[in-house]
């Protein structure tokens, strides 16, 4: 059977009991965060844009900032049954242009404060991140098939590569 | 073929070139002027049967959300002013050929589009914010700014992996690999297109130097707007084909448009707000095509 397929788009988060195949699409310096709960069988994931909040804007959607979507994938997840210290994660994204000449890059560098920032939120909620594949200058295609549990990555010139599951199997 | 045809050969060899009709080119010329007149710009629209009618389309979607419906080109630019029937005329002339597939560059269909669309946006944020440069002008430049790939994608077929290698092997930023393999790159190639269509010089400067505005001397405002939208659309992974986001960034660009580099997430935002907005443009034009 085929499985259903979540489109995680921009800024975007979804969740769902175990069984669809949830796609971040054309990661470039965004993050792309898949999470599941193999007891409760719950799955997620966030498509991150920027690291964190305006201190002086209200946020329209919480899954642009890693600092408002991650806590609020994770939220989210529990309203289906989740725990916390259950949770297992995998990320992907995080892209930079190859260089930034004399200057540096400073606040430029938007994929690795986003990835930067992504880490930190899973720190503090305390989840185990079982893959990784963040920095260079590829977009990238994440998928997490929440049925077998594996999450693949995909760039435009490489072939797709299993990266983890967080099915533990 | 490295080092064997000259840009002219390639552009002359290529069949499936990028064209724009010569309205909509007489449309951007005579907005570029500093005594437009709107009669023109409707008129020059009129010679163009297909162009008038997604104009008029364009002008009728939900991104301008007017109460009553545009019945005609002259209608169009006293309402919606000449400056935005300009880029209505780019858009509708572009789209149909951007839309296709780049294989040389692996990109898939509506890709090419939504690169260049999404740069068209950031060139435009970026000359309204700062003040720097005239919009409208702007839009058209990063619409147009990768118009080079298409004319290079057929050469660059099936050599995208041994470009990507040599790029890795070297540290050499995809446009260099071009410069190396062809001896010149995307950027030279268009440019070299818009001289041939006449288009007006800071639009050619834009698209010559859009990876290089440091290059352009002296420094061209829209050519700044044009590089710091090409890297917004790069980041937000819009449009990506194969060549990724392996281009240099020049800071010097983000100093000369007095830009604080602490503003960037902002700007990244106001972007992909201004992108999403801009996307009800083409709900009518998508079901038209």
């Amino acid at each position: 059977m085929v499985a259903t397929q979540l489109l995680v788009g921009m800024a975007e988060i979804q969740v769902a009991k175990e069984g669809p195949l949830f796609v971040c699409l054309g990661l470039g310096s965004c993050i792309g965060l898949a999470a599941y709960d193999p007891v409760a069988k719950v799955a997620g994931m966030v498509h991150v844009m920027l690291p964190a909040a305006f201190a002086d804007k209200p946020v329209d959607k919480p899954g642009k900032f890693a600092d408002t979507g991650v806590p609020s994938l994770i939220e989210q997840m529990a309203r289906l049954g989740a725990s916390r210290s259950r949770i297992l994660v995998a990320m992907a994204g995080g892209a930079q242009v190859f260089n930034f000449g004399s200057g540096g890059a400073g606040r430029l560098d938007i994929g690795r404060r986003n990835a930067d920032a992504v880490e930190a939120q899973i720190q503090a909620l305390g989840l185990r991140c079982l893959g990784k594949d963040v920095g260079g200058n590829q977009g990238r295609t994440m998928t997490f098939d929440s049925g077998s549990g594996l999450i693949k990555v995909r760039t435009v010139t490489s072939m797709e590569r299993a990266l983890c599951n967080l099915k533990g199997s | 073929m490295a080092g064997t045809l000259t840009l002219e050969d390639i552009v002359r060899k290529t069949t499936d070139l990028p064209s724009i009709p010569s309205a909509a080119l007489a449309v951007i010329r005579e907005a570029d002027r500093p005594d437009a007149s709107a009669q023109k710009v409707a008129e020059y629209i009129a010679q163009d049967q297909s162009l008038t009618a997604r104009v008029l389309r364009l002008a009728n979607s939900a991104y301008f959300g007017l109460s009553r419906r545009i019945m005609d080109n002259r209608e169009a630019v006293v309402v919606l002013g000449l400056r935005s029937v300009r880029n209505l005329a780019m858009v509708a002339s572009t789209y149909p050929w951007m839309i296709r597939p780049l294989k040389g560059y692996n990109l898939g269909p509506k890709q090419m589009w939504t690169h260049s669309f999404g740069t068209a946006v950031g060139a435009q944020l970026i000359a309204k914010e700062t003040g720097k440069a005239d919009p409208d002008a702007a839009f058209t430049a990063g619409l147009l700014h990768n118009i080079g790939k298409v004319a290079l994608s057929i050469w660059l077929e099936n050599k995208l992996p041994a470009m990507m290698a040599m790029a890795v092997r070297d540290d050499l930023t995809f446009d260099q690999v071009e410069r190396k393999l062809l001896g010149f790159d995307h950027a030279e190639v268009g440019a070299y297109l818009a001289e041939e269509w006449n288009l007006p010089e800071p639009l050619v400067l834009a698209i010559r130097y859009h990876h290089h505005p440091d290059e352009c001397d002296p420094p061209e405002p829209i050519v700044d707007c044009v590089h710091f939208g090409d890297y917004l659309t790069m980041s937000m992974g819009f449009g990506l084909g194969g060549d990724g986001l392996r281009y240099e960034f020049s800071t010097s660009a983000l100093q000369r448009l007095a830009i604080d580099p602490e503003a960037t997430d902002r700007l990244v935002a106001a972007f992909v707000a201004s992108y999403e907005e801009y996307e009800k443009l083409f709900q009518d034009l998508d079901q038209a095509a």
